[in-house]
């Protein structure tokens, strides 16, 4: 599809032109991994299974896509008051087209940021993942990039503003990255939030990238905890409805449709 | 008589409890230049909403280049272009990358859309600009490129939806220069929407909409001898006992 290729190299183009948000994107995990790095690293300290610096790194890749996909997919808000989701609404495409290629453009931004922060980050903590650790973690970083791109279409088709942001990084964002084992173990939750914990689809990915690349550890307890097939199935179901769900947003003729040709005076 | 290029029979549309369009009968014919005329809340951006199938009709029906807008909005959308009054370009990028982005959108295979792309550019003397992010052209030369964008995939019909809202009178000249260039080398039919009575002067027929309602159609001479009037401006008065300019318009 040339319209869905289109899409993605203008969300891509967009994304290289930015430099603050390249910067940014790259150097937030290394934020993270020094300032709440040293104060988790002391409250674990004891435990000597594992360096937490070492137990984070996953975690914080998982962040990366995280910020890196939503985030892009969001945009999608900016586009329409914008007006460029007019030229694509106008378009002779379905609206299913402009939500997969929104998808894959914030997923293709998300997994390159990942690769970036992963090539030096590994090397930082001191984790050198075997051949197949590595490929395990390209594709947890390529379905979870895909999950949270397709949601991330779904909540910026359901904006009716980008002034809903700081809403959705406090009700949405926040809470996906501290229930997704990102930083500790989600096994030691209450069990509402232990619940919660198994609808947030970072919580697969992150789970996936620890049977990448934290199995020697997995002994211990700080591997994956959950069947890489879980993580995977739950992970492409996510981007399947996902996707679903953003196509038919889009579609809705009182949605973001309209308020993208709503007169502006 | 050649097809219509827009048939539009008893299409009306609710929001709610507010009627913006009543029951609309109209044709454009095949490289007419259509006018449609009325104050702001005539109804016109709605009409166009519902040709372009961006708007479900809530009754009546309307066939554009031979589609129904209802059963087959891909078709109708791939034969129209459509230029609104604020931008759809994305500012961020080139005139150029914006260009090939609606190229992709529409579907068009780079060794076409390339000397395509390079002939508008030049057309519309954005050529030396083609490299400068959008955000950095005047508001003439960025409509110019939007018009160059709903042109590109080369339509039969091209919506024109206020185009010279916020446009200094330099830029509007240039602007009706170029829509005259088009329409002569290429017999495009182009559909304006417009509460500037001086730009419906020009058009073969215009429509005259007041409040949802067809309130006059005929050439511009036709219809200030009907009113018996020497301007538009003085149709829209008798045709519906208030000013064009009162009525909210600007």
């Amino acid at each position: 599809m040339r319209a869905v290729y289109g899409i993605v190299v203008r969300e891509f183009v967009r994304f290289l032109r930015q430099r603050g948000r390249v910067l940014s994107s790259v150097g937030r995990p290394f934020v993270w991994l020094i300032f709440a790095g040293a104060g988790f690293a002391a409250v674990f300290a004891g435990r000597s299974e594992i360096d937490y610096h070492v137990y984070m790194a996953p975690g914080l890749l998982g962040m990366v896509v995280m910020f890196g996909s939503l985030l892009a997919a969001l945009s999608t808000v900016i586009d329409r008051d914008a007006g460029v989701l007019r030229m694509m609404l106008v378009a002779p495409i379905r609206r299913g087209t402009v939500a997969l290629g929104k998808t894959l453009g914030a997923s293709l931004v998300g997994t390159v940021q990942a690769i970036v922060v992963a090539a030096i980050l590994l090397p930082v903590v001191g984790l050198a993942p075997t051949p197949a650790g590595a490929l395990l973690a390209l594709a947890a970083i390529v379905l979870t990039s895909l999950a949270l791109g397709a949601l991330g279409v779904v909540l910026a088709a359901g904006m009716r503003s980008i002034e809903n942001f700081a809403g959705v990084m406090n009700f949405v964002v926040f809470p996906m990255l501290f229930l997704s084992g990102a930083l500790y173990p989600v096994r030691h939750l209450g069990p509402v939030l232990h619940v919660l914990a198994h609808v947030n689809p970072l919580a697969y990915g992150v789970d996936l990238l620890k049977h990448a690349l934290l199995a020697r550890w997995s002994d211990t307890g700080y591997g994956g905890e959950l069947p890489i097939s879980l993580d995977c199935a739950a992970l492409v179901l996510y981007a399947l409805a996902g996707l679903a769900a953003a196509g038919a947003l889009l579609a809705r003729e009182g949605g973001v449709a309209r308020a993208a040709f709503r007169e502006r005076r | 008589m050649t097809a219509a290029a827009i048939d539009v029979r008893g299409l009306g549309k609710d929001f709610g409890a507010v009627r913006a369009l009543d029951r609309l009968d109209l044709e454009v014919r095949d490289a007419e230049f259509f006018g449609f005329l009325g104050p702001n809340g005539a109804g016109k951006t709605t009409t166009v909403h519902l040709l372009a199938t961006l708007l479900t009709p809530s009754r009546g029906s309307a066939r554009v280049a031979g589609h129904d807008v209802v059963r087959d909005g891909l078709a109708v959308r791939r034969s129209i272009g459509l230029v609104f009054q604020d931008t759809t370009l994305d500012r961020d990028l080139t005139v150029e990358e914006n260009l090939r982005f609606a190229a992709r959108l529409w579907n068009l295979p780079a060794h076409r859309a390339a000397p395509r792309i390079d002939a508008l550019l030049r057309q519309f003397g954005l050529d030396e600009r083609r490299r400068d992010p959008v955000r950095a052209l005047s508001g003439g030369m960025r409509r110019a490129a939007d018009i160059a964008r709903g042109i590109l995939h080369e339509p039969r019909i091209l919506f024109l939806d206020e185009p010279t809202a916020g446009l200094d009178p330099r830029a509007r000249r240039s602007l009706w220069e170029l829509i005259r260039g088009l329409r002569a080398s290429s017999g495009l039919t182009v559909f304006l929407t417009t509460h500037y009575v001086e730009e419906a002067e020009p058009c073969d027929r215009v429509a005259v909409m007041d409040r949802g309602r067809l309130a006059a159609l005929g050439t511009p001479a036709e219809l200030k001898r009907a009113a018996g009037v020497g301007s538009l401006e003085e149709v829209f008065l008798a045709r519906t006992g208030r000013e064009l300019a009162e009525t909210g318009a600007g």
